[in-house]
């Protein structure tokens, strides 16, 4: 073998060394995915201050505000009665993120996965950045369109194609004297979420809601803080109409 | 009776033609051909509910052809896919109805664990109530995808919206936690034999019927708490899915039943469509009178069993 062809093995059995170094590194990242991305798998549980009256953790004051005269007309007509979980709809994200109830986040390549224990659900999340799903197979949802691109360590997602009977907030949530507890939407809605891994046991949340046929100007969320939880998945709940709301979500937390 | 069916066609239905539409443009729908009702939905050139099934049924995997994809992380077989139609390639050895004790019967004609069921011998049955699909039924025939993961495999079901999460034992032996309580689909832990994925499903509510027998032919193939289902999950080739359930329940059954060998195929799209059961308390409050004036019918009695709603065995 000549001294070239030497050198030219030398070089690439180094390379190959590094790039295994490189891939091992990435692996031993306890905050990556073996894969590289940033991991926000994990069981979690959002931190909600007591509900105290005139307490404002979520700043629906704000939202209250941003209603426009038309769905302030539509809200008259309704009542804390009206609210879909009620009857077993699911809540979609961001009023599943201000429940305090867990949920487990999985990944794999190129797609995050979101399940909620509380009216189960699951979210089916792409990761590449792709374009939501082509419109003429869109149809209106409870849980909407989901597509996200990581920005650093943050999970960016955009969520369209709403069904428009889903409540930002809860018939509990009052911020102000005026509050009736009804937070209605549109199928207009458009929602960007942002999940990011803060640490190994802290995710941070946000949300922006856009919905130009109720809301003035958009929406944002505080940011909401999930810690992990010790258990490994979630169990299943299931919602029923006849266990009646409290029921339910006491039987959950027990 | 014909809600639910209509409800399970549309289902399918919008599984097919999801999966189709991503290749070909919706057309207006083609008259209906035979006995296959899913065609009325289905534009003109689709495949049908039964083409597909025979597709599948008649296919030689052929893992050189199409090699069964595997993870980056530990180099098993990747289940993730949408899979349907399924397919039974092997039949039970044995009718699970087979294998019920004789002293389980009253506790079925009077409904079972399942509680809160409207008129059991016609229009309900579990799944009415969106009660979620059980592994002790073969799970689901409706559209599914499968997830795996580090650690998981989720199994995500188009019709109901319902999942199951399934853990999977490391490398390491290290064994998952199960589901601290009990619940229709029960808590499920994988390890891998090989190449397949055996799933243990314990800890049961007692309420998912076991098989597809339904009232009034048959009193319902009730459960126990006692339930007990091993499932073997493989992938033959990179077109389908094999899956096989041993199911045990010594308060029903008099041995263990070994279901049939499934096959599924897959569609050419990567997500489930959002499908939700959402239960409906006036739909449920008018068959009840539906049903009340049935039993009334019959003869006056109480649309229940001659067991009633009690009995002995299962339920929480």
């Amino acid at each position: 073998m000549s001294r070239r062809a030497l050198t030219l093995v030398a070089v690439g059995a180094i390379a190959a060394a590094l790039l295994t170094g490189c891939r091992e590194a990435a692996r031993e990242n306890p905050a990556q995915t073996s894969w590289g991305e940033p991991d926000l798998t994990g069981v979690w549980k959002a931190d909600i201050p007591a509900a105290n009256a005139g307490s404002d953790a979520f700043n629906l004051a704000k939202l209250e505000g941003l209603y426009t005269a038309g769905a302030r007309e539509r809200m008259k007509q309704l009542s804390a009665k009206d609210d879909p979980t009620l009857q077993c709809i699911p809540p979609g994200f961001p009023r599943a993120a201000m429940l305090g109830q867990r949920l487990q986040i999985v990944q794999r390549p190129g797609f995050a996965f979101i399940l909620t224990e509380a009216y189960p659900v699951a979210r089916i999340i792409p990761t590449t950045g792709r374009a939501h799903t082509a419109e003429q197979y869109l149809f209106p949802s409870h849980l909407g369109d989901s597509t996200a691109r990581w920005e650093g360590d943050t999970l960016v997602v955009d969520v369209i194609s709403f069904n428009g009977e889903g409540w930002l907030a809860s018939p509990q949530d009052r911020p102000t004297a005026g509050s009736t507890g009804v937070w209605v939407t549109s199928a207009a809605m458009h929602v960007i979420e942002r999940w990011r891994r803060v640490d190994a046991d802290t995710l941070e949340y946000r949300a922006t809601v856009e919905d130009a046929d109720t809301l003035t100007a958009p929406w944002e969320t505080p940011a909401i803080t999930f810690r992990r939880q010790p258990a490994g998945r979630i169990e299943e709940a299931l919602c029923r109409t006849e266990d009646g709301a409290e029921t339910y979500l006491a039987r959950l937390g027990s | 009776m014909g809600a639910g069916k209509l409800a399970v066609i549309a289902l399918l239905a919008a599984g097919t033609s999801a999966g189709w539409a991503q290749v070909r443009p919706i057309t207006p729908p083609a008259p209906v051909k035979g006995d296959d009702q899913t065609g009325a939905f289905l534009p003109a050139g689709v495949e049908s509910a039964d083409q597909a099934t025979e597709r599948v049924k008649s296919h030689t995997p052929d893992p050189a052809k199409y090699p069964v994809p595997r993870t980056s992380w530990d180099a098993k077989p990747d289940f993730s896919g949408v899979y349907w139609p399924t397919v039974a390639i092997k039949p039970a050895p044995v009718p699970l109805e087979s294998l019920y004790r004789p002293d389980a019967r009253e506790y079925r004609e009077g409904g079972g664990g399942a509680r809160g069921l409207i008129d059991w011998r016609g229009i309900d049955s579990p799944a009415y109530h969106c009660w979620p699909p059980s592994p002790a039924n073969g799970s689901t025939a409706l559209t599914f995808q499968l997830v795996s993961a580090p650690g998981f495999l989720l199994m995500l079901n188009e019709g109901g919206g319902t999942f199951r999460v399934i853990p999977i034992a490391g490398a390491d032996g290290r064994q998952p936690a199960h589901a601290r309580r009990p619940s229709f689909q029960g808590s499920s832990v994988g390890h891998w034999e090989g190449d397949t994925l055996v799933v243990e499903v314990t800890n049961f509510n007692g309420k998912p019927w076991l098989g597809a027998a339904r009232p009034p032919a048959q009193p319902p193939q009730t459960s126990s708490n006692a339930l007990r289902v091993v499932e073997r999950w493989s992938r033959p080739d990179g077109q389908t899915l094999e899956y096989q359930a041993v199911v045990e329940d010594p308060q029903m059954l008099t041995g263990p039943w070994t279901g049939p060998v499934q096959r599924r195929g897959m569609l050419p799209y990567d997500s489930i469509q959002e499908a939700l059961c959402v239960p409906d308390p006036e739909l449920y409050a008018r068959h009840r009178e539906y049903a009340a004036s049935a039993a009334a019918a019959r003869g006056g009695g109480p649309a229940r069993g001659r067991g009633g709603r009690g009995g002995r065995g299962g339920g929480q």
